[in-house]
């Protein structure tokens, strides 16, 4: 290997090892879903699926990764999304339930059908199934 | 207007949360009822004419339960106007309760749903977010009042899709009146209408047509037909929306065409710009004018708006200057 390269990886994965991943996560029985849906389904454009009522759950505002799903997913700021919830409101509908943490949310998604949340890939386990992933 | 106090206050005595955010409305103890309002009064001098205005005060009822909502919408149009010309003074009270929206809608699944009521007529992008608080400017566009019926009672079946882009058409079918003719631009019996939305990122395009029939205006024609096509590209800062239409009865051209192009810009949050330029000509008033409107917006916070603006006519008498002050709560 030229020390060009050997430079490179020893500089570069060390970083790429610390790249934090997250994930879009449901419970067990929902259905694959797109980018677009996932979205819809934040933004409750979409409140049903396969006769069950979805259950999207936030972490709350200005959560980290909160930021960072809104920004990947919904592709809208903090500001840009609560004028939006104001113009909802007007049209009779809610934004989506909020929650403190990563735990209470890896709590509620195996025993709630149609509930979908998001977190670090470090919290997702089996009984949880992912949507959608991404990493900074 | 106090019973819309005392609505709210009762609603307030059985909030279950603790915290209450202006522009969210509140939910009444743990009921399947959200209830919320806003109001609007404004100021427009034009050359020979002053006029203050308290002109909206609503409350707004809505919920869901399983794959029923519904929303309630109630209103006093004009609770105080007063207008002062050169020749005389102007007072104007209007204190009858109009029920603005009123529906019930059913989601079948996630492609198809069903409202029944009165709504608004899901046509273009304004009429959707009609109310001055969510509205860009103090004034609408003239394309949005004069071609088609702002509201509809009876039907919407609505389809939407989402796969690489969303899909959504709405058919509108009304044969019957109004629940409150005196509350629509148009007094109607009939209204059958379409509308077809592709939205995708940040674009969204949108085409209208239908047909009404207006009641009460002999001697206007009374079998309208419309259409109106929109585009609309939001991104974090900026705003583009272009409409344009056109109304034709059985054997003329009614309204040749109405249209507009705005602009908006977000300096911040807070502090937001817009230029508007419209044109349009209606025969049955017969009149034609066209419109420059340079507008400022000024959101402390997003539910509460300070507005005022300049509007430019090719009918130099029609020039203004308005200002306002709108709250959602």
């Amino acid at each position: 290997m030229k020390p060009i390269v050997q430079i490179f990886l020893f500089v570069v994965l060390p970083f790429s090892a610390l790249a934090n991943e997250y994930a879009v996560v449901s419970n067990a029985k929902m259905k694959d879903l797109t980018r677009l849906e996932i979205r819809a389904i934040f933004l409750k454009k979409i409140t049903l699926l396969d006769d069950t009522e979805l259950v999207p759950i936030n972490l709350e505002a200005l959560d980290p990764l909160r930021l960072k799903f809104e920004k990947e997913l919904l592709g809208m700021s903090f500001s840009r999304l609560k004028s939006y919830w104001t113009q909802e409101h007007y049209l009779g509908h809610r934004p989506p339930i909020s929650m403190k943490s990563q735990e209470s949310i890896k709590a509620f998604i195996p025993k709630i059908d149609g509930s979908i949340g998001y977190l670090n890939i470090e919290n997702v386990n089996e009984n949880m199934k992912i949507l959608y992933r991404w990493s900074d | 207007m106090y019973k819309i106090i005392l609505l709210f206050l009762l609603a307030f005595s059985l909030h279950a949360e603790n915290e209450y955010e202006l522009g969210k409305g509140l939910q009444a103890g743990s009921l399947p009822l959200y209830l919320g309002g806003y109001f609007s009064a404004d100021y427009r001098h034009m050359d020979e004419e002053d006029r203050y205005r308290f002109d909206d005060l609503a409350l707004l009822g809505y919920g869901n339960y399983d794959k029923f909502s519904y929303m309630a919408e109630f209103e006093y149009k004009t609770l105080y106007s007063y207008t002062k010309t050169q020749q005389e003074d102007t007072t104007e009270k209007d204190l009858t309760l109009h029920i603005e929206r009123l529906y019930l809608d059913y989601n079948y699944n996630e492609n198809y749903a069903l409202r029944v009521g009165k709504y608004n007529s899901p046509i273009g992008f304004w009429n959707l977010l009609p109310i001055n608080v969510l509205r860009q400017t103090t004034s609408y566009p003239v394309s949005t009042d004069i071609l088609f019926p702002k509201f509809t009672t009876g039907l919407n079946a609505a389809y939407t899709s989402y796969s690489d882009c969303e899909l959504h058409v709405d058919l509108m079918l009304q044969h019957n009146e109004d629940f409150d003719n005196k509350y629509n631009n148009y007094k109607i019996d009939e209204h059958y209408g379409i509308t077809l939305l592709y939205e995708k990122e940040n674009y969204a395009l949108k085409a209208n047509a239908g047909y009404f029939h207006q009641l009460e205006n002999l001697e206007n024609p009374q079998n309208l037909y419309y259409y109106l096509v929109s585009a609309k590209y939001e991104a974090e800062s900026y705003e583009f929306l272009a409409e344009v239409g056109s109304q034709y009865s059985q054997n003329a051209t009614t309204t040749p065409y109405a249209a507009y192009i705005q602009g908006l810009y977000r300096f911040t949050q807070q502090h937001i710009g817009s230029i508007r330029l419209e044109s349009y000509k209606d025969n049955i008033t017969n009149s034609d004018d066209s419109i420059s409107v340079f507008a400022y917006t000024y959101r402390p916070i997003y539910p509460v708006a300070l507005k005022s603006e300049y509007q430019l006519h090719s009918i130099s008498t029609q020039n203004q200057l308005l200002f306002s002050i709108s709250v959602l709560f």
